[in-house]
């Protein structure tokens, strides 16, 4: 998904020893964890901000009933303050309990993203994964950027999940820095035969023309601004994809947007690794 | 504690629990009308309608962002003073909205009670100060278009 910029090759493609690849692969990886944590830390923000104005100003509260009661007597003046301070009160209640669940909620969705309580491979809802890692990249979509979900009837798939989230992360990400001005991205799903389910993602800005779209899978293969893990996005979601038996398509035309179209199997093939083949790994 | 001077305060932001939260600490604090926005389109059409002194608006928003925001409240009503509250701080926006919006303050998200408070209060000022800079100028205007009638009317006298 090009934002229209110039096609900046990396390294001589075709001509990369393997050990570099390796290396950005695992830049991809690092890269793909810096969204992660740019959008955590832009969700905290929020709740975190108004619980820090909530304790201060619960401090404030405390100070100023502490002064009303220390001459033990309550006058009548004294008596409007304290219904003052306790509607205070009760906007802190209101607040904390908005922003707690916030950041309950934030936790729950790094741990799905993560698969922090969850074996490696497992039969998952996609969708879950999908809606986590659009979740995490909120902060990303700004006001500028529609999600439009067409969630189809998915069956349970066997699969990486970590692996698969950062795939949806990379493809979103990839969407998000295609589309410069107002836009939409469409997330379609839906199963593809008894054993196979489709995933579409569909940007809605100026597309590639055909040699980016020939290239876009290449190592170091990048339209935007070269940066650390830049042009590996796509090659790690393409290994990843391998691993688990499946496909990933891309078509683009100029003026008409970018669909990556994911194809994966219900079940593992036999035999998968989960740090795949071929210099990809790095670790 | 409270300010001495009564004003309004406007504040836009489309998470509830941020505006929710200035507006505790406001209330508590000073005694300031505080009136809060979770569409930046509502907050415009106040501004048109009712009273306004400082407006506080977040800069990411669906539907408009804070610095077109601020930027339609300066063309409405120019002594308004206007601050960006933000939480995706970077000197990009913040130059943008500075020379953009003509903006007052920027702030960052998590705010300072004091700070903000002592923001707002000074931008209540600055506010009645250009308010009453702009009556004296139409004073001025006036005063200024009398005296040249009176001019023309002596001048026809003495022809």
């Amino acid at each position: 998904m090009s934002g229209g910029g110039d096609a900046v090759p990396g390294e001589e493609s075709g001509g990369v020893p393997g050990f570099e690849i390796a290396e950005a692969m695992n830049a991809a990886r690092l890269a793909t964890l810096g969204m992660l944590l740019a959008g955590v830390a832009h969700e905290v923000n929020t709740p975190l901000g108004a619980l820090a104005s909530n304790h201060d100003v619960l401090k404030r509260a405390l100070e100023k009933l502490q002064d009303i009661l220390a001459d033990e007597v309550v006058d009548e003046s004294e008596l409007v303050e304290v219904r003052r301070i306790v509607r205070a009160l009760a906007g802190i209640m209101r607040v904390n309990d908005l922003a707690i669940e916030r950041v309950v909620g934030l936790v729950a969705s790094l741990r799905t993203f993560g698969r922090l309580d969850r074996s490696q491979v497992d039969r998952v809802d996609l969708h879950e994964g999908i809606d986590t890692t659009l979740v995490l990249l909120r902060h990303r979509l700004e006001d500028r950027i529609v999600i439009r979900r067409e969630f189809g009837e998915l069956p349970l798939v066997e699969c990486y999940p970590l692996q698969l989230n950062q795939v949806f992360m990379n493809l979103l990400i990839n969407a998000v820095q295609a589309i410069a001005g107002p836009g939409e991205i469409l997330i379609r799903t839906r199963p593809a035969g008894q054993s196979w389910v489709e995933l579409l993602f569909r940007d809605t800005w100026s597309g590639m023309d055909p040699e980016t779209v020939q290239r876009i899978f290449e190592p170091g293969f990048t339209t935007k601004d070269r940066r650390v893990g830049m042009g590996m996005g796509l090659l790690m979601s393409r290994q990843v994809v391998d691993r688990h038996g499946g496909t990933i398509d891309v078509r683009s035309e100029p003026g008409g947007g970018s669909t990556f179209t994911l194809r994966l199997p219900v079940a593992l093939p036999p035999h998968s690794d989960p740090a795949g083949t071929g210099g990809g790994s790095g670790s | 504690m409270l300010e001495r001077r009564v004003g309004t305060v406007f504040l836009v932001d489309d998470e509830e629990m941020v505006l929710a939260a200035l507006q505790t600490f406001l209330e508590l604090e000073t005694a300031y009308t505080v009136r809060n926005f979770t569409s930046p389109e509502e907050a415009l059409e106040a501004v048109k309608s009712e009273p306004v002194d400082v407006v506080v608006a977040d800069f990411m928003m669906p539907d408009m962002d804070g610095i077109s925001f601020l930027k339609e409240v300066r063309a409405l009503k120019s002594h308004v003073s206007r601050i960006l509250l933000t939480g995706y701080a970077d000197v990009e926006n913040a130059v943008r909205a500075i020379n953009e919006a003509g903006l007052y303050y920027y702030l960052e998200k998590p705010w300072d009670n004091e700070h903000l408070r002592m923001v707002i209060r000074n931008g209540m000022e600055r506010s009645a100060l250009v308010n009453e800079l702009d009556a004296r100028i139409s004073a001025l205007e006036n005063a200024n278009e009398e005296l040249s009638e009176v001019r023309k009317r002596l001048i026809r006298m003495f022809l």
